[in-house]
């Protein structure tokens, strides 16, 4: 597995040696770049889902779990997402200039028509999620090249509501 | 059976149903079993498996179906009593805990409702005829007015004219609203119609109502509200004021008491109008009047409400009283048994909101499997929660999972409390505010106790931005996870048995075993 941590997009690759009890960190790359690995050691712990990091001589629990290939971590009372990608594979898979409904929920208002140009910030859509009104703005100026759907439809999470092009 | 302190009361009971469902059904249902009655949940069906389910000495499902057919629904859950032999039906907040023809239908199927009366509910309900009634009783109000728009909305004439009235910047609010759904702030007239329109829709999917009413928008003012407590003798008191002016888009996020805000002086003044304003409306029970402070030490009333609120520990915590017994008390028709003299100040509490939502995404309901929720504990700590380790957070409900409280000797030890205490809270597998919290709390505006309720929205919320992470840490940790192997050994918390079958740690036949933060 490959790793990358929250939103950001670049991408790690982990080598860890048995050392008895534990696992070492023994080398980290970062882009297919070589870093200096840090002194750091994980153990197991008899608590489920949690385990000890020795960074630098000094132990602290994480607690982890699966979702699918990512993993929830909290350390130091943050909860973080590391996100798993299957060796060579495709890096970065924004999805382009779509943007996707952060929720399931229904359309209540398209404002913008195919073709229409768009200024970055500006309200394509308002769709309804847990009783809330959400609006979807354009990340950066553009045309409106394709619309998925329309006002009363229910969508799901992740799905393209809209795409732009410049 | 009754239990000891509920002998010679006009009104007993034995059972109680409680009408509603998550933290709030779980805190009351345990308040309930406390006070030696017999706890009856009601449900509808995807909460089969919740926890004010499996706490309840019996639960009734309600039809399937939107909310109108089970939590909203009123003959279903006065049935469920009747079945259940409740003689009384407490409403949590939320859902019908606001109807007085729910509190009049109860009442007259000769059950006890465990809150104050249709006609109080109804007086106050309205925010004209509250308006109004405050301001004959000699409680300051905001300058605003309601107004009744056609069912097209096509025709906004007289709310133009209303809100030209009131002066910009205002607030638009559905008159039925509450907890910031139906609420807009107009900055110039030229957006009136845009978010009147997103009002009323608001509104009306949450309410099914559309009137609306206009008032001014204080900035710079803090939201403190005072705990009111009336027994059917004639005898009303306040339990000090709540500060709620840590809010984002108009929804509580953390709260304290007693106010930085408040001096001895405001306090007692405030408290007078409370009490005065629960008077004018012959007020019975546990209920809060919400005011606006200004800067100056100006107060506003702002609305009453006529139910238990979210934020109800807090008082609970620096006062000593338990709220939801004195309902109960009150309810049976027994005097409260608490004079205004031996209401006290006892150190400092703080509750900060569990949310499931990305604060980092404006604050998006987030969902998913709460694969790992273990809730912090220690000397001071309160978690009031409604869903444990394993728990599906879906959208058919309000986002707010649980309710952290702190209690400390002073401001300063409860913020550290806090911090540590939200540090401590383990939740995985759904995105939570819990890191945002943590933020807010230190923010320096919050440290020093200058907030008002415009400052988490005026902010730049890079200011509540999490620190960087740890990512060589983050991504090594990720991997020797992986390798130990603990995808498969982290369905659940030692004494909390799995389905060898499926994997889940929520199997109903097991429940009973299961220990609970």
């Amino acid at each position: 597995m490959e790793w990358s941590v929250g939103e950001n997009q670049e991408i790690y690759s982990v080598v860890l040696s048995n050392d008895g009890e534990a696992m070492s960190l023994s080398s980290l790359t970062k882009d297919g770049n070589e870093m200096v690995a840090p002194n750091l050691q994980i153990s197991s712990d008899d608590f489920p889902g949690r385990i000890v990091v020795v960074t630098e001589g000094t132990p602290k629990f994480a607690h982890v779990a699966r979702v699918g290939d990512d993993w929830w971590i909290h350390l130091d009372g943050r909860v973080h997402v590391v996100r798993g990608h299957e060796k060579g594979g495709q890096k970065g898979q924004d999805s382009d200039s779509g943007l996707t409904a952060p929720m399931p929920g229904t359309i209540l208002e398209v404002l913008v028509k195919e073709g229409q140009r768009v200024r970055e910030g500006q309200t394509l859509m308002v769709m309804e999620a847990m009783k809330m009104e959400h609006k979807i703005q354009a990340p950066g100026g553009g045309e409106v090249s394709l619309i998925h759907f329309r006002e009363g439809e229910r969508v799901d999470m992740g799905s393209v509501l809209i795409e732009l092009a410049d | 059976m009754f239990p000891d302190w509920m002998q010679g009361a006009p009104n007993q009971f034995d059972t109680v149903l409680v009408a509603n469902r998550g933290e709030i059904a779980v805190r009351v249902l345990r308040a309930v079993k406390e006070a030696g009655l017999r706890a009856v949940a009601v449900y509808s069906e995807p909460d089969s498996e919740s926890l004010h389910v499996e706490i309840a000495d019996e639960a009734i499902l309600l039809p399937e179906g939107p909310l109108s057919e089970n939590y909203l629904n009123q003959e279903a859950i006065i049935e469920a009593a009747k079945s259940s032999g409740s003689g009384a039906i407490h409403p949590g907040y939320g859902f019908l805990s606001e109807r007085a023809d729910f509190a009049r239908a109860v009442s007259s199927n000769d059950i006890v409702w465990i809150g104050p009366g249709a006609e109080s509910i109804e007086v106050m309900g309205d925010k004209i005829s509250a308006r109004s009634r405050m301001i004959s009783s000699g409680v300051p109000v905001i300058p605003g007015d309601e107004v009744s728009i056609p069912e097209d909305g096509g025709h906004l004439g007289p709310l133009a004219v209303a809100a030209a009235k009131v002066g910009y910047p205002l607030l638009l609010k559905a008159s039925a609203g509450g907890g910031g759904k139906g609420m807009r702030v107009v900055r110039e007239p030229k957006m009136l119609r845009t978010e009147y329109e997103a009002a009323a829709r608001e509104a009306a999917a949450a309410f099914g109502d559309g009137t609306v009413y206009v008032e001014r928008l204080l900035t710079g003012a803090r939201h403190v509200e005072i705990q009111v407590l009336s027994d059917s003798r004639g005898n009303c008191i306040h339990l000090n004021e709540r500060d709620c002016s840590l809010q984002r888009r108009h929804q509580k996020v953390i709260e304290e008491a007693p106010s930085p805000a408040v001096s001895g002086l405001v306090r007692e003044s405030m408290g007078k109008a409370a009490v005065m304003a629960a008077k004018a409306v012959n007020y019975v029970g546990a209920g809060t009047v919400e005011f606006l402070l200004s800067s100056k030490g100006e107060f506003y009333f702002l609305e009453m409400n006529t139910r238990l609120q979210v934020e109800h520990p807090v008082t609970e915590m620096i006062t000593g009283v338990d709220l939801v017994q004195k309902q109960l008390e009150i309810a049976a028709g027994l005097e409260m048994g608490i004079s205004q003299e031996e209401v006290t100040i006892s150190g400092h509490a703080i509750e900060a909101r569990i949310y499931a939502e990305d604060a980092t995404r404006g604050f998006l309901p987030a969902i998913g499997r709460l694969s790992t929720w273990i809730a912090p504990s220690g000397p001071g700590i309160r978690v009031d929660s409604g869903v444990r380790q394993g728990d599906e957070v879906t959208v058919n409900f309000d986002p707010m999972l649980a309710k952290l409280v702190v209690h400390a000797p002073t401001r300063k030890a409860a913020i550290r409390r806090l911090d540590s205490a939200l540090s401590n809270f383990v939740a995985l597998g759904v995105v939570t505010n819990i890191g945002f919290l943590r933020n807010a709390a230190s923010h320096p505006a919050f440290l020093s106790g200058d907030i008002t309720t415009d400052l988490l929205d005026s902010s730049d919320i890079s200011e509540f931005s999490d620190p960087d992470p740890p990512a060589q840490t983050l991504v090594s940790i990720a991997e020797a996870a992986l390798r130990m192997g603990l995808d498969k050994a982290n369905h659940g918390v030692p004494g909390n048995p799995v389905d060898e079958h499926t994997g889940h740690s929520g199997d109903p036949f097991r429940t009973l075993s299961r220990s609970y933060p």
